[in-house]
């Protein structure tokens, strides 16, 4: 059948999630082997099962083989359905491990896709809900994905009793627009969201005066929020974190964010954040090290235009990411340095040509 | 008009010098101005309706405004209508050559900016489904003579499914009416027709007779002058997708292997021709019409076979004529050389002797003599050859010295290239790949030409040797700045043309290349050493030789953590000595705890990283980052203050701060960057801000061209390769694109009258899914179309047969299937295929055969949406008879054969005939499937109960693509038949099932027995419910017992009365008679005029025959001049 031409093979457990991804945009099928194959406990952990299970509830006619072992999976893609949808993932990854492809798979959805998740919203490995609704929606919005888009936190849930619900909103576009985002700006304006659930409401004021104390000397227009959830939306277990976001003047976003830890003061995850958030202002740049490679799909999904973006270097998994997006796309990025006459600059200018991908699952009339 | 005497010339009564009147000089106002406030208003509203409708939707032209690939232009027409006698005419008018024999496109150049490319389409439907979707112009020959065929108008909705490109009508034959009113009469009726197809006013030529085998010139050179100012506007389709009309066609594939499987092996063949539409790019699929989809295995771009005239002769106004001269048709007869599929034809006039200089040889014959000549083996040219492996070396090559491979063939072509031009004029490692195929089996050229032209040769970039390229600096991707020569030695190239990492290294020769990187670092190390406090507070801005990413990114081995650590490793440890165990032991590091890193893209923050912001100065380091802050840079600070205050040129600034001190031009060219961003935005500022402000469309157009500009420019000064890696190849490059696994018989039954279409997919075009179309049966197709009839659809690139399903929207609750597509309105299809994008226009035909009687595009719509799953139901009514009834309830049999299933209809409504409504309530024991049921009334024994229900159904997976191409007789495609049709062809009766004969329906008469009422009933019944029923009378009455004696005055009445109704009765009965006859009269003469007129409709017909027999024979004797068949229709 002409559905299984064109597999392409990966190995290891590593960059699993956007591999799937880029399979369901590109429609080609994707075979991954070698899943923990060394490991004691090998084969697909249980959030990789809840998210296939997530993928083939988004899509429509996705086949995914496992086999038998575990350690090797086969996904022959359908088409993004979208729509109403529920999924509760496990315990032993925030829902943002689960959004984070999602975000990117929803725009060339169907219908326009409401998805409910249910879990834990915050913890230390993946990006917290706050983040991707003040940091990674926004930059949706750079590609024209806006109207209706939104991610509502309805309850908090901390790591490891969960028990957080959020519900995304997701428009879809019939082509994103091509991204033209090479002037950083200065930062202009810094938020946060300090919350604290089944603990004392003092700790998220606490972690705001000592993020002021830091980032004070900077700027005076900083709005730290302090958003306590109680009873039923706090979630089952107590924690509290911080997320920060500084904003340019051509709006271009940057955030850091520290999660509670045992035995650790609110001051110092306060002031972990706000370091960070130093530390990702400095590597500059039009988009943050986090979201690198949701701009850089998006740039490659635009028309058949030159699209370029200002940012720093690339990561381990932006790097492996541009690898895979030319395996499936064949499309490949110039990337050069942003000042070719300065020596001291280390942000890059990222280019390319998008292919012009027109969400063909979009229904006419 | 023309011989009427002109009238004499009266000189103007006013004198010479214009006194009485001043001469009008430019516009005169007053003359258009309105006579009144109403007319004032009328006008101004009419010419701003006037505007809008001039605009378009703002729409992104792909084609390159630069280098533009030719314009396609069709001829299309019946046969015999004078296709061939135009092509060669116009050809004649571009290049003042005559074409013999015209096979497969032929490009000219027909101004500075413009080439021209004409194909002529024979009269297989295939044919022209396929020019349609490629031609940008297409001129119509209609036979004027005749008028129009069906052909015509078939070619004509193909168009309009496909996005209509221009089209010029050209009416020949029109020296074979003599009567000049009859040719008026002709010519007007024509255009009537012609408007209404295409719109009013649409272009329609004339062309009379044929002169020396063409049409007169000037009528040629008019068409061409309209041909050459022509604007064409980009089609949605041909804009979002690449593709390529083949010009030339080769078969790559080994000879030995062909031998060997008596050449039913799988070819490997390379198409030619100028892309167009969109980049092409490699990894994407391609489909050939009339073939299939095939991968594309490498695409090269070759020189211009037909290049537009450049710079130096730009300066004249008109094309030279050495220019004109120019044309490209490979698989005609021309220059004496001619391409087939494998092999080149040069012809040789008359006798040919070797050294005979005097005769005049054309470009074939010393191409061969050029072979011939070549004297010495592959070995003495290179053991002659003085190459220099790097620009560098002090001494070329020797044959003793062991020259790798790669360099000798390379070598050895740059010498002899020049004039050799053979099978590796493409002598780029795609082509080094083929040497050995090609060595078997010698290639003819790989770009077509004729003989007046210049040997073409590739670009300078593809077609230079390695040798070469080791001297360019940085743009090259595959160059590191310096270490080239490294790279060259280790062998270790990313091939950018193939698409995929051939040439990667081996592992070990990886190593000792990040070995010696890592050489490099150290030797830069020491500089390092003295800014150690430096580079402790910047630790990721190191200012060392800044990597090439993208190489180290798209071509390297390197593991995505090895590439950051490349240099990390630089900078945290570089006193360490370059010792290979350690630098393994980093190396595997990474491997060892792959397992631990989560697949999160959440930064994970080391310890150090945030405490050492700690530092007062390291914080204070980065308040330039901030609007508040101060610019870092020091020289920029008498410009600081201006600039807070405004707080908008913030962005421009930090763009490009921190320039160095020495660049003074850089920094003459901030400024003065700056200087023009702030006069731009005093001048907006300045003047009216709603004036500067611009409508909708041209904000649209603006942005539109600003993209188009950066489009432009961002890879201009990218090599051609890495540009083609990043953006794939672009319209107006001709290129060859190789392709594997071509079925043999697309080349063994090649035909170049037959146009191959390479048309590129989108990605998601490769997939295959449910497509849903709104689609309508054409008008003039006579049949209705039937659910699950076999359909050829002609949709995107594709033609393929598939069976559809027809469906309706039933009130938005379902989708109801159709057995037929209704009349005048469209309806839903679903079918099986190759997905589409929504709004993609097809049109759809039964049959593509020539024999096919009638009209054969069959229906026309769009796509609308594409899914893996279809929900389509048709109806079905599933009925019972009540074996006992109760007051409002009833036990129903036959409706079911199992409690099972009525579990699954309970509480499901039911309806018997008569229009009583009920519910399924449970399911009996008893009898199975039998189940009770409540009524609204009392049902009847004999109601039949039915209960509606929807059954889905799913359109089969079936999908034929019309392989046309791989015939050896093109037209004779034959997909999938009807059931019907494969019956009598075979000669099968259909199969009768008896239930479903027809037979006379016996209906027994109803007899109703009549209502009696028990005698104590009736008793105790109120006197007005009381049946009153009456027994006849049984006696005579008193008037029937009298008898009657009348009066002699009465009986004399009766009498008279009795007279005078005979009298009537005859009178009536004389009259009767008396028009009967006169009926009869009447029909006589009915009779006589019919026959007259009989008479006359007999003449008539008569002549008609004896005009079409005339017609058929000239025809015949016309067919016979031409050798060409001509459909009777």
């Amino acid at each position: 059948m002409a559905q299984t031409a064109g597999l392409i093979q990966f190995s290891g457990h590593q960059h699993f999630r956007h591999r799937l991804v880029l399979s369901i945009l590109s429609g080609k099928p994707v075979r991954i082997d070698k899943i923990r194959s060394d490991d004691k406990n090998p084969g697909l952990r249980d959030f990789e099962i809840s998210l296939l299970r997530l993928l083939e509830k988004v899509t429509n006619g996705t086949v995914i083989e496992i086999s038998v072992t575990g350690t090797a999976i086969l996904l022959k893609p359908g088409i993004i359905a979208g729509g109403a949808l529920t999924h509760d993932c496990p315990l032993s990854r925030s829902v943002g491990y689960f959004l984070e492809p999602v975000v990117m798979l929803a725009p060339f959805a169907k219908k326009p896709l409401q998805l409910t998740v249910r879990g834990i919203t915050t913890d230390e490995h993946d990006l917290s809900v706050d983040l991707l609704r003040t940091v990674t929606l926004p930059h949706l919005q750079l590609f024209g994905i806006s109207d209706g888009l939104e991610l509502r936190i309805k309850r908090r849930g901390a790591s490891p009793g969960g028990g957080g619900e959020v519900q995304f909103l997701c428009p879809v576009v019939k082509q994103v627009k091509t991204l033209n985002f090479v002037e950083p700006g200065k930062i202009k304006r810094i938020r946060g969201i300090s919350h604290a659930v089944r603990v004392n409401p003092q700790f998220s004021n606490r972690m705001i005066e000592a993020a002021r104390s830091v980032l004070n000397r900077y700027i005076p227009d900083i709005y730290l929020y302090s958003d306590v959830y109680k009873g039923e939306e706090s979630g089952k277990s107590p924690g509290y974190a911080l997320s920060l976001l500084a904003e340019s003047t051509t709006s271009a976003l940057h955030c850091s964010e520290a999660v509670s830890q045992p035995g650790v003061a609110p001051e110092d995850i306060a002031l972990q954040a706000s370091r960070a958030l130093l530390s990702e202002i400095k590597a500059g740049g039009c988009v943050d090290r986090q979201h690198q490679s949701l701009i850089l799909l998006m740039m490659v999904l635009g028309s058949e235009d030159v699209g370029r973006c200002r940012m720093g270097e690339p990561t381990a998994r932006t790097i492996q990411f541009l690898r895979d997006v030319h395996s499936f796309f064949g499309t490949s990025f110039k990337i050069v340095s942003a000042e070719p006459l300065d020596k001291e600059c280390v942000q890059l200018l990222y280019s390319c040509y998008g292919i012009g991908y027109i969400n063909a699952n979009r229904t006419l009339a | 008009m023309d011989d009427r005497p002109h009238k004499a010339h009266r000189p103007s009564k006013t004198d010479k010098k214009g006194k009485g009147k001043e001469k009008q000089h430019g516009f005169n106002e007053k003359a258009f101005a309105p006579k009144s406030g109403r007319n004032a208003d009328r006008q101004g509203r009419r010419n701003v309706e006037r505007d809008q409708t001039r605009l378009h939707v703002p729409l992104v032209n792909r084609t390159p405004d630069s280098e533009p690939p030719p314009v396609i232009i069709a001829i299309v027409g019946p046969p015999g209508v004078g296709k061939t006698t135009l092509l060669k005419s116009l050809v004649r008018r571009y290049t003042k050559q005559t074409l013999n024999e015209v096979k497969g496109p032929v490009t000219v150049v027909s101004g500075k900016k413009r080439r021209l490319t004409f194909i002529e389409c024979n009269n297989d439907l295939n044919s022209m489904i396929d020019i349609g979707k490629i031609a940008d112009l297409v001129l119509l020959m209609i036979d004027g003579s005749y008028g129009f065929e069906m052909e015509t108008f078939e070619f004509l909705n193909i168009l309009q499914s496909h996005g209509f490109p221009k089209v010029i009508g050209i009416l020949t034959h029109l020296d074979l009416i003599k009567k000049a009113a009859t040719l008026k009469d002709t010519k007007k009726a024509l255009k009537k027709r012609f408007w209404t197809e295409i719109y009013q006013g649409a272009k329609l030529f004339y062309l009379s007779g044929v002169l020396n085998g063409r049409y007169p010139d000037t009528e040629i050179m008019n068409l061409s002058r309209f041909i050459g100012v022509m604007k064409f506007r980009p089609l949605v389709f041909r804009n979002s997708h690449p593709y390529l009309l083949a010009d030339r066609i080769e078969d790559l594939t080994p000879r030995e292997q062909v031998r060997t499987s008596k050449g039913k092996c799988d070819r490997t063949v390379t198409v030619y021709g100028y892309v167009r539409g969109t980049n092409l790019r490699l990894g994407t699929k391609v489909h050939i019409p009339g073939v299939g989809d095939l991968d594309m295995k490498s695409v090269t771009i070759l020189g211009d076979p037909c290049p537009l005239p450049d710079a130096d002769s730009e300066k004249r106004r008109k094309l030279s004529e050495k220019k004109k001269l120019l044309i490209h048709a490979p698989m005609s007869d021309i220059g004496g050389v001619m391409y087939d599929k494998d092999a080149v034809w040069v012809n040789v006039p008359g006798s040919f002797t070797r050294g005979n200089t005097d005769v005049p040889q054309g470009e074939g014959e010393q191409m061969v003599m050029d072979l011939q000549d070549a004297g010495a083996t592959l070995e003495d040219v290179v053991a002659q050859s003085q190459i220099r492996l790097f620009g560098s070396s002090s001494k070329h090559l020797t044959v003793g010295a062991p020259v790798e491979d790669d360099d000798d063939s390379d070598g050895y072509e740059d010498e002899s290239g020049d004039e050799e031009e053979g099978s590796d004029s493409d002598s780029d490692e795609a082509g080094d790949d083929n040497d050995g195929d090609e060595d078997l089996a010698p290639h003819p050229q790989s770009t077509g030409r004729t003989s007046r032209r210049d040997v073409t040769r590739n670009l300078p970039i593809a077609s230079t040797s390695k040798l070469q390229r080791a001297n360019v600096e940085y743009a090259e991707s595959d160059s590191d700045l310096g270490d080239e020569d490294e790279d060259e030695d280790m062998g270790k190239r990313f091939r950018m043309d193939d698409g995929d990492m051939v040439d990667l290294p081996t592992d070990e020769e990886d190593m000792m290349d990040v070995d010696e990187e890592d050489e490099d670092d150290d030797e830069a190390a020491p500089k390092w050493k003295s800014h150690l406090v430096a580079k402790a507070q910047a630790a990721s801005s190191n200012s060392r030789r800044r990597k090439d990413w993208t190489k180290l990114i798209y071509s390297s081995q390197l593991t995505p953590e090895e590439v950051l650590a490349g240099k990390e490793e630089a900078s945290v440890d570089e006193e360490e000595d370059d010792d290979d165990g350690e630098f393994f032991r980093f190396k595997n590091a990474p491997r060892q705890d792959e397992d631990e890193e989560l697949d999160s893209s959440r930064t994970v923050w080391k310890e150090e990283d945030l405490t050492k912001w700690e530092d007062e100065e390291l914080l204070d380091s980065i308040r330039g980052l901030f609007i508040t802050g101060s610019a870092p840079a020091d020289e920029e600070g008498g410009y600081e203050d201006e600039e807070d205050e405004d707080g908008d040129f913030e962005d421009l600034e930090a763009g490009d701060e921190a320039p160095k001190p020495d660049s003074e031009e850089s920094k003459a060219a901030s400024l003065a960057k700056k200087k023009e961003e702030l006069k731009r935005k005093f001048d907006e500022q300045y003047d009216d801000p709603e004036a500067s402000k611009a409508d909708f469309y041209t904000e649209k157009k603006d942005e539109i061209s600003r993209q188009l500009q950066l489009n432009n420019e961002e890879f201009k000064d990218v090599s051609a390769e890495t540009r083609a890696l990043v953006e794939g190849y672009r319209p107006g490059t001709y290129v060859r694109i190789e392709l594997v696994d071509v079925p043999c018989e697309m080349i063994e039954n090649f035909d170049p009258t037959y146009p191959i279409v390479v048309g590129g997919l989108l990605p998601a075009e490769e997939r295959f899914g449910y497509v849903q179309v709104r689609i309508k049966r054409h008008r003039w197709f006579v049949k209705t179309l039937k659910t699950n009839d076999p359909l050829i659809f002609s949709l995107g690139w594709r033609r393929f047969q598939t069976v559809p399903i027809y469906s309706l929207d039933d009130h938005s609750i379902r989708m109801r299937m159709l057995k037929y597509t209704p009349e005048h309105m469209h309806c839903y299809a679903t079918f099986y295929g190759p997905v589409s994008l929504p709004n993609t226009g097809f049109c759809a035909f039964n049959s593509l055969a020539a024999d096919t009687p009638g009209f054969r595009v069959s229906a026309t719509g769009v796509v609308l949406d594409i899914d893996r799953s279809v929900k389509i139901v048709k109806k079905l009514k599933l009925t019972g008879v009540p074996y006992k009834i109760f007051k409002n309830t009833a036990f129903v049999k036959d409706m079911f054969s199992s409690a099972l299933e009525v579990a699954k209809f309970e509480g499901a409504n039911v309806r018997t005939v008569s229009g009583i409504r009920g519910q399924v309530k449970k399911g009996l024991s008893k009898p199975d499937g039998a189940f009770r049921a409540t009524f609204e009334d009392k049902v009847l024994m004999s109601d039949i109960i039915f209960l509606r229900a929807w059954y889905s159904i799913q359109p089969r997976k079936f999908y034929n693509p019309v392989t046309s191409l791989l015939l050896s007789e093109k037209s004779q495609w034959t997909g999938m038949r009807l059931t019907g049709q494969v019956r009598r062809e075979q000669g099968i009766k259909t199969p009768l099932n008896v239930n479903s004969t027809y037979k006379k329906i016996q209906r027994p008469e109803r007899r109703f027995n009549p209502l009696v009422i028990p005698k104590k009933l009736q008793a105790a019944l109120p006197y007005a419910s009381k049946p009153r029923i009456m027994k006849p009378q049984r006696h005579q009455t008193y008037m029937q017992k009298r008898a009657v004696v009348m009066e002699p005055e009465e009986r004399k009445a009766v009498a008279l009365l009795q007279q005078i109704r005979a009298l009537r009765k005859d009178q009536v009965a004389r009259r009767k008679e008396k028009k009967t006859e006169k009926k009869a009269t009447h029909q006589k003469k009915v009779e006589k005029e019919e026959e007259r007129k009989a008479e006359k409709v007999k003449e008539r017909k008569k002549e008609v025959m004896r005009v079409t027999g005339k017609r058929s024979k000239r025809e015949a004797e016309a067919e016979e001049g031409r050798g060409s068949k001509r459909r009777k229709t």
